[in-house]
């Protein structure tokens, strides 16, 4: 399989209060293209951190992130801002929709952003992922008139629409009852299947494990266990 | 940035009674700010009308001779061929009307108490083309005498230190143009009372017909005041007061003729100066409206961090967050500006067509009465100056909120709670 991203000896250091945190202490990783991956373990185990840093929100201390071979740490931050538009999605515990835009306008929006895309293709594009999560009657709906479960289809969609290289995913379904958190896995599982996109999730939810295949274990900042396909 | 302008637009529809109280208070003060500049306008070509009116005319013309003795009012040095002036002036479309007037040291008295005064001797006739004396008149104003004319309009205030009113007798004491001395009894027809307080209290007007007896004058004038055409605005006054002034001297070198500003010089500056203080206050009350966008735009911010934080995750670059806050800021304020020019406006319409009667505001202090309406003035220089700077105050406003939200990294701005 193909490796699309690799850490090696990664660190991440929080100085707060003349106090040093280490939040990472040395992580070695290889993802494989079309992987899906849960990142688990306690709080305060390093999961977001590490999260941030593969999805170029965050640099390491010291230590090395290699997407398809190129370093991270090497990009000025505006290279880095475009890395993440063009290759990178995600999607958050609480949605985060833009509640003035619709979930059309909502799912066009990394697409604007890029500026990469006509109006015919972008249109396109939203009408078939919204289609493909179920939505396809509620596009020209805002945040406010949907349930939390179809506010994360409609992020799963923006996460999607410009097929990305890899979706990350803090804590999916945190906020969902479990049948609606059953329901999103399945969604992103069979995303991760037909598009051989990369999901990457942090999560404490056992259902969420199972659905996963491969879960890294973080203990204090370190790979305690790595175990399925790619392990 | 059509997509900038669509999340800008909905966040301000969507926060709609904050947006439209912070408009509001932009909007007063915009209104107050145009109203008050339209009132200064009317406030200042009232204090040029009343000189204009009562004292200096728009141009006033001595003989070179006289101009260079004038603080002593010599009556030996007039004008030569006022006729000639007089035709030469009313061939300029420019100019209404033109009077002579003879200017004197006197002393009015009552036979106990005597007052030094400035003597002005009119044509009566022609003196109300270019004067308005008649309108700050209390009694009556000159009327046609058979036999020896002996009427006299005194200052208001110089008749109620002599004890005077309509009717009463004031003797009249001066050196006639031969330097004898003279005194004779006038018979008081009129009070002057104007805006302004040194013709109330050291003016008296008398008839060329009654000074030629009594000063001997022969029809000696010292000086021709000229009226010059209604205009809008002060500038233009100033301009054709200017621009005759000019022509006149150089049709008629020996003459000395002087323009309004040329006479008036510390009221203009006086005028300048209020003005810009005036200024100064109004832009007190749009600084007030701009601390309304500030608070808004922060309250906005600090809704709205955590969809910062996904937007620059997203890939919105920082420069894209402070444009989308400063369009906030520019929405309301626009609306605010908008609102503003229309409240200014519509309150300017009553002032400038319906106005405000001054004699209801009586007696200002000694002697000095308003008189009159004052109105407003348009000034669509201004209504625009507030609306651009309304726009403008409200975006600089949102700036400073938009820069500090824009400066977050999209993790600590996704961790804002």
């Amino acid at each position: 399989m193909e490796t699309i991203l690799r850490l090696e000896r990664v660190r991440k250091t929080y100085t707060k209060a003349q106090r040093s945190v280490e939040a990472l202490r040395g992580i070695d990783l290889a993802i494989q293209k079309g992987e899906f991956l849960a990142i688990v373990g306690p709080s305060g185990s390093g999961k977001t951190t590490l999260l941030n840093i593969v999805g170029c929100l965050d640099l390491p201390t010291s230590g090395s992130v290699l997407y398809d071979g190129q370093e991270l740490g090497r990009m000025t931050e505006k290279q880095l801002s475009i890395y993440r538009k063009e290759n990178i999605s995600f999607i958050f515990q609480s949605y985060n929709l833009i509640p003035v835009l619709t979930v059309q306008e909502n799912v066009e929006l990394p697409m604007v952003i890029e500026r990469r895309f006509s109006h015919g293709e972008m249109r396109a594009r939203t009408r078939d992922i919204v289609a493909a999560v179920g939505l396809g009657d509620m596009a020209d709906r805002y945040p406010r008139e949907l349930s939390g479960g179809q506010e994360q289809r409609v992020a799963i969609a923006r996460a999607l629409v410009k097929n990305p290289i890899v979706v990350l995913a803090d804590e999916p379904t945190a906020n969902l009852d479990s049948r609606t958190a059953e329901d999103i896995m399945s969604l992103m599982e069979i995303m991760n299947r037909e598009r051989q996109t990369t999901f990457i999730f942090s999560t404490h939810d056992a259902m969420v494990q199972r659905h996963a295949r491969r879960v890294i274990v973080l203990h204090d900042g370190l790979v305690s266990e790595d175990r399925g396909e790619a392990a | 940035m059509s997509t900038i302008i669509r999340i800008a637009l909905r966040n301000v529809l969507r926060h709609k009674r904050r947006a439209l109280i912070t408009a509001i208070t932009m909007m007063v003060g915009i209104g107050f700010f145009i109203f008050l500049d339209s009132l200064y306008n009317g406030l200042d070509h009232l204090s040029i009308d009343d000189v204009i009116n009562f004292r200096d005319s728009s141009l006033k013309i001595f003989s070179s001779a006289y101009d260079a003795d004038r603080e002593s009012y010599p009556l030996d040095k007039g004008m030569a061929d006022t006729a000639a002036l007089s035709a030469w002036l009313k061939k300029d479309t420019r100019v209404v009307a033109v009077t002579p007037r003879t200017q004197f040291l006197a002393q009015a008295g009552n036979n106990r108490d005597a007052i030094y005064a400035i003597g002005n001797v009119v044509d009566p006739a022609s003196d109300e083309q270019v004067f308005s004396l008649r309108k700050a008149l209390i009694g009556r104003y000159f009327t046609p005498q058979a036999g020896s004319d002996r009427q006299i309009i005194l200052g208001k205030e110089l008749a109620d230190k002599l004890g005077l009113k309509i009717g009463d007798t004031v003797v009249l004491a001066a050196t006639t143009k031969y330097e004898a001395q003279n005194a004779d009894d006038f018979t008081i027809v009129g009070l002057l009372s104007t805006s302004d307080p040194t013709l109330n209290k050291n003016s008296v007007f008398i008839t060329f017909d009654a000074a030629n007896d009594f000063l001997d004058l022969g029809g000696l004038v010292t000086e021709t005041d000229v009226r010059l055409r209604q205009r809008v605005n002060l500038s233009d006054i100033l301009a054709d007061s200017a621009s005759v002034a000019a022509a006149v001297k150089a049709a008629f070198p020996s003459l000395a003729p002087y323009s309004f500003q040329d006479l008036n010089k510390g009221i203009l500056t006086v005028l300048r100066q209020k003005r810009i203080w005036g200024y100064v206050m109004m832009l007190f009350l749009l600084l007030i409206a701009a601390v309304g966008i500030v608070n808004t735009v922060l309250m906005s911010v600090y809704e709205r961090i955590r969809e910062v934080g996904v937007l620059k995750a997203l890939g919105f670059r920082g420069r894209e967050v402070v444009w989308m806050f400063i369009l906030e800021g520019f929405f309301v304020g626009c609306l605010g500006s908008l609102l503003g020019a229309a409240m200014g406006t519509l309150i300017n319409c009553y002032s400038i067509y319906v106005g405000f009667p001054l004699s209801k505001f009586g007696d200002v202090g000694a002697g000095f009465v308003f008189w009159g309406t004052l109105r407003g003035e348009w000034n669509p220089g201004s209504i625009l100056f507030a609306v651009v700077f309304g726009m403008v105050v409200a975006m600089v406003a949102a700036y400073i909120p938009a820069r500090s939200a824009a400066r977050m990294t999209a993790t600590s701005a996704l961790r804002f709670v």
